[in-house]
């Protein structure tokens, strides 16, 4: 009895840590919350509700359709009439690839409530499953223009760009998004790596500046690693610097090298023990 | 999750915070009937007063949960891309899961395997193995 109860708390705490975490881990997250759902849905308190959120959109990932009409079914007798449900009804229709009852149930949505964001990033959703990349990223820059704090579309914005070769926009999301979070840094490394792959002589010297600032927030960033020693070697391989300048990276590419081999022997000791 | 025995130290210790509020009080309209406005507040209920204070913290303490680091990015150290890339309000569904997990009882007319259809991918992998 107690296993049972033990199993139930450490399934529930495993779900919310892939709620809070973003994991997309669909095959996993329908195994737990199919079991929860149908052997301790009575134990669970409200809980519950999120968890079938949860459960609905990793099965609409997994083809499950049919776990994913129940718990919609569920959220519809528990919560009549809330947008997040319907919200939740759009994206079951948007799976089925009904993309234009899914634009018009984002519709209504919004003509209840203009200011509902989640249903205006459906709807740039919806464009970019239809393959209109360029009226998706026209919608979010709009979007953008009037929400300015919104992370994750800024991230969004930054990807639909780099999928389109414009380098360059994709820098400026990116800075926008290093602005608000200066001590993350996946944000600067993933600049870093746009500015490298823009290249140029400035732009590799300033992805080799923010590899190193990526490598000071966290020493145990290995792309960030082989990022600088990459920019490093590209810059003092250039034709275009002069002596010191190619020194000075020869040394930083030394420098990374070094780190590079340190941290493989390391983890190839922790495999051996 | 919640340790009883810290929650029964944190009512303890609240209790005895306000035993010596109303101990104070009543000391304060005692000085005020007897007209010794000079006296001090005694000492055991300053004390008192003290010690509750420390013990009802220290047992809040134990019952907030984790504490969470000082510096930022520490506890960022562990994040990685896989999880950064995935923006939930944005999530399409026109994958390959959706053809990968395909239940074997629906009818999917592009997949010229009969086999495909019977088996979940994961089983067909291992029927290759023996």
């Amino acid at each position: 009895m107690a296993n049972v109860i033990s199993f139930k708390n450490e399934m529930r705490d495993k779900l919310r840590k892939w709620r809070e975490d973003n994991h997309r881990n669909s095959e996993q997250i329908v195994d737990v919350g199919e079991e929860l759902i149908n052997e301790h849905a009575s134990k669970l308190g409200d809980d519950i509700w999120i968890i079938y959120e949860q459960v609905m959109i990793a099965a609409l990932d997994c083809s499950r359709d049919d776990l994913a009409w129940t718990c919609l079914q569920e959220l519809k007798r528990q919560f009549p009439g809330s947008q997040r449900v319907k919200r939740l009804a759009g994206m079951r229709l948007e799976a089925l690839e009904k993309y234009e009852d899914a634009s018009k149930q984002y519709d209504s949505i919004l003509q209840d409530d203009p200011t509902n964001t989640a249903a205006r990033k459906r709807k740039i959703s919806i464009l970019k499953a239809q393959g209109k990349s360029a009226e998706a990223i026209r919608e979010l820059n709009e979007y953008l223009e009037q929400f300015v704090g919104d992370q994750e579309a800024w991230h969004e914005l930054s990807e639909l760009y780099i999928n389109e070769h414009d380098y360059g926009k994709a820098a400026f999301c990116l800075e926008e998004l290093m602005m608000t979070n200066p001590h993350n840094h996946l944000y600067c490394e993933q600049y870093a790596e746009v500015k490298y792959t823009q290249g140029g002589l400035e732009n590799l010297e300033l992805s080799r500046k923010y590899f190193a600032q990526a490598l000071k927030l966290n020493n145990r960033n290995m792309r960030a690693l082989f990022g600088l020693y990459m920019s490093a070697s590209h810059i003092a391989a250039s034709p275009k610097v002069n002596a010191t300048v190619k020194k000075a990276n020869v040394k930083y590419a030394t420098w990374a090298t070094n780190q590079i081999n340190r941290a493989y022997q390391v983890s190839y000791a922790r495999c051996l023990l | 999750m919640v340790s009883s025995f810290w929650r029964d130290v944190v009512g303890v210790g609240l209790f005895a915070l306000a035993h010596a509020a109303f101990s104070a009080a009543q000391h304060r309209s005692y000085m005020r009937l007897t007209e010794k406005e000079n006296e001090t507040l005694p000492i055991d209920i300053v004390l008192q007063t003290l010690l509750a204070f420390v013990l009802t913290i220290y047992g809040i303490v134990h019952i907030s949960g984790e504490f969470k680091d000082m510096d930022a990015s520490s506890e960022l150290k562990n994040k990685t891309f896989d999880t950064l890339r995935n923006h939930p309000s944005f999530y399409m569904f026109n994958h390959r899961g959706r053809v990968l997990f395909c239940s074997p009882n629906r009818e999917v007319s592009n997949i010229p395997n009969a086999e495909a259809l019977r088996n979940p991918l994961r089983l067909r992998k291992l029927k290759h193995l023996h």
